[in-house]
């Protein structure tokens, strides 16, 4: 049967929704979510105070050690307190994917006639952004804890530029799994994968001091040279030397991370 | 390509498969404009996955599809720009605000901030939301919170609305409520409303047409009173002591054809009609079957899902429910 009724007001949707006001807006929607659950800040602040503390009281005594590259404890670990808080940001922006995947809302945002790109560049973003308070709350603590800026300015450029790269990366792969598992409790997963990278890297101990299997592996991890870029100001200057291979791992892992989140995306919509 | 002369929803062949299993298996159907188009079917039968195909959030298998006179494939965002959609489980984010939840939505659609929240306020008001919209969502009864999804799909006035299982879950009264504002839409602005439901009571009072999927296929299509009409017979239902249907159904073998029921019940119809049932006690009397129960029920579109299918449908919501909980 057809009924006879009047005909429908076209649509008031754009057939083509800008992307930027898109992303901004799923941004705002993080923010405010994150301001609404108390818990989802209290890592935020709790986890770099964590490592910054833990990780300088723990291993002071490895800056007496020949041929360690500082005698400064706090300019050895406090670059790595950020990359693992960034790497945190990361971790939250998955779970936070996870509970819209579980809930249904990533639904209402592919329903959006946007450029659906729009949504998983988001979730990079918003992990990059998310990884800036941490960041600055590492860097506040390793100035009171006594951190020198031998390179300058230089230093903290590279380190917010590996601190962003991680949180972008970590992101990436925590995209690829969620896309694939589609619920929060994958982010245990996207976390075990993060911690592995970061511990089995020169996290802690410099390549050189190093011994048996391990630095093998740090040799082919790429956070490896992303932390010794993210490093290079705080245990001298900034050499080339010290950036393009940090560069140079960021740019693949970002391609081979992108693909192992794009696969995992194709899963997800049409 | 869209077309004027194009069907709002049209489907050819669509088949959805999940590794081996074939969740749609060929759907064929045309909704015209300004229809109410009923999905019928229980859990599992399709229904969603065929909505999530025109609503361009799964790709087919196979087959073809236009929504709005646009490809599901090849035109998606276009689609997308035409429908509204409130899906199966009010895809709403527990910790944003009614209002914060519309302005969201405003900007997904392209909507300037100006006219997303005149908008907004306007839509807040017509599903009776307008005191509780700065409240979390996640504070919100499970009526406001579809009342707030319907909203959330009307904010680009699409042309067509998809609403899969709109009232599941629903106390009667918010059930009655959104019945009424979607028969509103549907009179007042004209839209075309595709709506899936496992209610019979929700085809019947909304649609004017219906399709009863099972299995992945459509096993019946036609308005409520036609398909009704085909089933023809009223159904007597006559509640026995456990065991004695297959007597029962003996006795009964002159009065009427054998239906689907469930233990302790059996179901005929009548071929002489309703008139018929005076015949059936008759003859339950002399075969000495007690009867705990009878009633006589005119077709229903569960006596037309049972006719296609060998099953019944009335109730098998309920029955998930509870096996569920």
């Amino acid at each position: 049967m057809t009924v006879t009724a009047p005909s429908p007001a076209p649509s008031a949707a754009s057939p083509s929704v800008p992307s930027w006001p898109l992303i901004q807006q799923i941004l705002r929607r993080s923010m405010t979510s994150l301001r609404r659950i108390p818990a989802a800040i209290i890592p935020v602040i709790v986890m770099p105070i964590f490592f910054t503390v833990a990780f300088s009281g723990t291993f002071r005594g490895l800056t007496e050690l020949p041929g360690y590259p500082t005698d400064n404890i706090y300019n050895w670990m406090v670059p790595y307190a950020c990359l693992q808080t960034a790497s945190f940001a990361a971790l939250a922006s998955a779970f936070t994917l996870g509970r819209d995947l579980e809930g249904g809302f990533y639904d209402r945002l592919l329903l959006a006639p946007a450029a659906r790109w729009t949504v998983p560049a988001a979730s990079v973003l918003w992990a990059m952004i998310r990884a800036l308070l941490p960041l600055s709350i590492t860097l506040v603590l390793g100035i009171i804890g006594g951190m020198t800026f031998p390179g300058g300015i230089a230093a903290v450029w590279w380190l917010a530029i590996g601190a962003f790269a991680v949180a972008a990366l970590g992101s990436l792969w925590g995209l690829g799994v969620m896309y694939r598992l589609q619920r929060q409790s994958a982010g245990g997963l996207v976390q075990i994968g993060l911690f592995v990278v970061m511990f089995l890297s020169v996290g802690t101990v410099p390549l050189e001091l190093q011994e048996g299997w391990l630095p093998h592996v740090a040799r082919l991890n790429p956070l490896t040279y992303i932390l010794d870029m993210a490093r290079c100001g705080f245990v001298g200057t900034c050499a080339w030397s010290d950036i393009w291979p940090g560069l140079l791992a960021i740019a693949v892992s970002g391609v081979l991370l992108g693909w192992w989140a794009e696969r995992g995306w194709r899963r997800l919509v049409p | 390509m869209s077309s004027s002369s194009a069907p709002p929803i049209a489907a050819h062949g669509l088949v959805r498969e999940f590794g081996d299993v074939r969740a749609v298996d060929g759907v064929d159907l045309e909704v015209a404009e300004g229809e109410i188009f009923g999905f019928l079917g229980p859990n599992g039968a399709g229904k969603s996955t065929t909505v999530r195909m025109l609503t361009t959030l799964l790709r087919p298998t196979d087959g073809t599809a236009s929504v709005a006179g646009f490809d599901v494939v090849r035109e998606p965002a276009r689609v997308r720009a035409s429908i509204g959609v409130a899906l199966q489980d009010a895809a709403i984010d527990p910790l944003m605000t009614g209002r914060e939840l519309l302005h969201l939505q405003a900007t997904l659609y392209g909507i300037g901030r100006r006219a997303g929240r005149d908008r907004s306020e306007v839509l807040l008001d017509r599903v009776g939301l307008t005191e509780a919209a700065d409240r979390l969502v996640g504070g919100y009864s499970g009526g406001m919170r579809r009342r707030l999804d319907l909203a959330l799909a009307l904010m680009h006035e699409p042309a067509v609305l998809f609403l899969d299982e709109p009232t599941t879950g629903l106390d009667p009264m918010s059930r009655l409520n959104l019945w009424g504002e979607v028969r509103r839409l549907n009179t007042e602005l004209g839209t075309t409303v595709f709506l899936t439901t496992q209610y019979l009571e929700e085809a019947d009072e909304l649609a004017h047409r219906v399709a009863i999927i099972d299995h992945g296929t459509i096993v019946r299509e036609g308005t409520p009173a036609t398909l009704k009409s085909e089933v023809g017979l009223p159904t007597l239902l006559i509640d026995v002591d456990p065991g004695d249907e297959e007597r029962t159904h003996e006795a009964l073998v002159g009065v009427g054809e054998p239906r689907p029921a469930r233990a302790g019940r059996v179901a005929v119809g009548l071929y002489a009609g309703a008139a018929g049932a005076a015949d059936a006690v008759r003859a339950l009397d002399a075969a000495g079957i007690s009867i705990h129960h009878m009633e006589l029920n005119t077709p229903s579109l569960d006596d037309v899902f049972a006719e296609a299918t060998g099953r019944r449908l009335e109730g098998a919501a309920e029955a998930a429910a509870e096996d569920a909980s």
